[in-house]
């Protein structure tokens, strides 16, 4: 079987699998997915959150990891979760904002 | 993982103690709605009557109270990052705080009945303590202060001062020794628990809540610390001036700090709706929504208060209370627990299930269509009610508290299906 490399969209794309429940838009489109770093050992997440002190945290960082733990098992999965820069509504995609706007 | 990732798992109180204070609150709304229905022939005239005070302290604490502390036991940990003190003292608040309940609401409706005031008042003043208590023991570990926690720290103060009022006026009620008029005194347990303790609550909590729930960004909270000073200090004033038989000229001057106050806060309010970027109101912001317009009428009402005799005009304190009671705080709170309660649920089952199966989105938990016509006629029942009362035509009045009836038991259909989802 030929091992094919993982890329970042291949990750950018798994991670649209975590749904933020109060939203209804996933993570990668809110624009809380601010890097991606694949190494041979680990994949290194850094990610924000739309509010400070969110209730959803800890379910939302569980659901990251436990996604990308189950995608690609062979790698260490790290998630660093940064508030600099802080979360703006500029950082959604096109998609994003079409739904929220209807 | 990083600490301050899961605050909500870390820091949160155990699911059944926050739950069980809140179905007991959907439980009491239910009943005081039943209880207008009933009753709807005692709900005119002066809002010192049996019935009135009874059924009024079923939606005040068994409803607003007691959601407001399952609430705070839920949101002191997240949203000031710290554990809460105890949860045993949470458990036991719960108990001798239902049976006062139970107990007031019970002397008041059968008002010569052989039970005092005192003993249900002991024991509502006991589990306050107990709640003020548990919530600053959690509140001085505290490493990063917000305005949410300044306006909470305030309104336990405003908490226990209401519970003392209420005290001393039990025990007049039981044997007479209050100086002043027992009415003037009323007046201040009301006016500090609605603005003090319950408006304290829901100001605070709201600058966490609202921008979060609409994705609001971009906004400057100035005016919300000049709402807390105005305010404190003119219910400062107020609780000064009304142990003296005479409130004069300082009732006015306390009174119009206290409206500039709120409608600065209002202010703010509108500025953090005008910088949502969730443009489209869910269900749950509609009633808030709707709860804060009301409360602009509802503070003017007020302030206009100052000027006349408002007693003299019939059933106008009724309409302001029905305008306070139901159209601004009840509205409020039943927006948030559409909220609210539907993340609880999900927190507590999903939480763990997250990537491994379908989870559920927080809407879909509930029907929202029900929920829309819950809201309606909320909506319709206030407006039919108002002027029923206003021209005292009980039969009218009777359509409203139908209205209100069936969107309780809709509302406590809704939670109930958040609870089974």
């Amino acid at each position: 079987m030929i091992k094919r490399e993982i890329t970042k969209n291949d990750v950018f794309e798994a991670l649209k699998s975590v749904i933020d429940p109060e939203i209804g838009i996933n993570i990668v489109d809110l624009g809380l997915v601010y890097n991606v770093s694949i190494s041979d050992e680990e994949i290194i997440i850094d990610m924000t959150l739309t509010t400070p002190g969110c209730p959803m945290h800890g379910s939302i960082i569980d659901w990251v990891k436990r996604i990308l733990e189950l995608s690609y098992p062979e790698k260490k999965i790290i998630i660093n979760l940064v508030w600099d820069p802080i979360w703006t509504p500029e950082k959604m995609s096109e998609e994003a904002r079409k739904q929220l706007r209807i | 993982m990083n600490n301050q990732i899961s605050v909500a798992g870390i820091y949160s109180p155990p699911f059944r103690i926050v739950i069980k204070y809140f179905i007991t609150a959907i439980i009491s709304f239910i009943v005081f709605n039943l209880m207008l229905l009933v009753d709807y022939k005692s709900i005119s005239g002066h809002h010192f009557q049996p019935k009135i005070l009874s059924i009024n302290h079923i939606l005040t604490l068994g409803f607003i109270t007691m959601i407001i502390f399952g609430a705070m036991f839920q949101l002191v940990p997240v949203v000031l990052e710290v554990k809460l003190f105890s949860n045993i003292l949470a458990e036991i608040q719960f108990w001798i705080y239902s049976i006062g309940v139970i107990l007031l609401a019970y002397k008041f409706y059968f008002f010569s009945s052989s039970l005092s005031f005192e003993f249900p008042a002991i024991l509502l003043s006991i589990a306050m303590t107990i709640f003020t208590i548990n919530i600053v023991l959690s509140m001085i570990r505290v490493k990063k202060w917000n305005i949410t926690g300044t306006y909470l720290a305030s309104a336990l103060f405003w908490l226990l001062i209401t519970a003392l009022a209420g005290y001393l006026l039990s025990k007049n009620l039981d044997t007479p020794f209050i100086k002043i008029n027992h009415l003037q005194y009323l007046k201040l347990h009301a006016i500090t628990a609605f603005v003090g303790w319950v408006s304290m609550v829901v100001m605070g909590v709201s600058f966490k809540l609202i921008p979060m729930f609409t994705l609001s960004h971009g906004y400057k909270l100035n005016l919300a610390k000049w709402t807390f000073y105005l305010v404190n200090i003119g219910l400062l004033g107020i609780n000064w001036i009304m142990h003296y038989p005479e409130t004069g000229i300082y009732n006015l001057i306390f009174g119009f700090l206290v409206f500039i106050g709120l409608v600065l806060y209002l202010i703010q309010i509108f500025i953090i709706f005008k910088k949502r970027v969730r443009k489209k109101l869910d269900i749950g912001l509609k009633f808030s929504a709707f709860a804060f317009i009301v409360m602009g009428i509802s503070a003017l009402l007020n302030f206009s208060f100052l000027f006349y005799d408002y007693e003299a005009i019939k059933n106008l304190t009724l309409i302001y209370g029905f305008l306070v009671l139901i159209g601004y705080i009840s509205f409020l709170i039943i927006g948030q627990m559409y909220k609210i309660v539907p993340f609880l649920v999900w927190y507590h089952k999903y939480s763990s299930k997250v990537g491994i199966e379908k989870t559920p989105m927080l809407k879909d938990m509930f029907d929202e269509k029900l929920a829309e016509i819950q809201f309606y006629m909320m909506i319709i029942g206030l407006i039919i009610l108002i002027p029923s009362l206003f021209l005292d035509l009980q039969s009218f009045a009777l359509i409203a508290f139908l209205l209100f009836s069936i969107s309780s038991i809709v509302f406590g259909f809704n939670m109930l299906k958040i609870l089974r989802s």
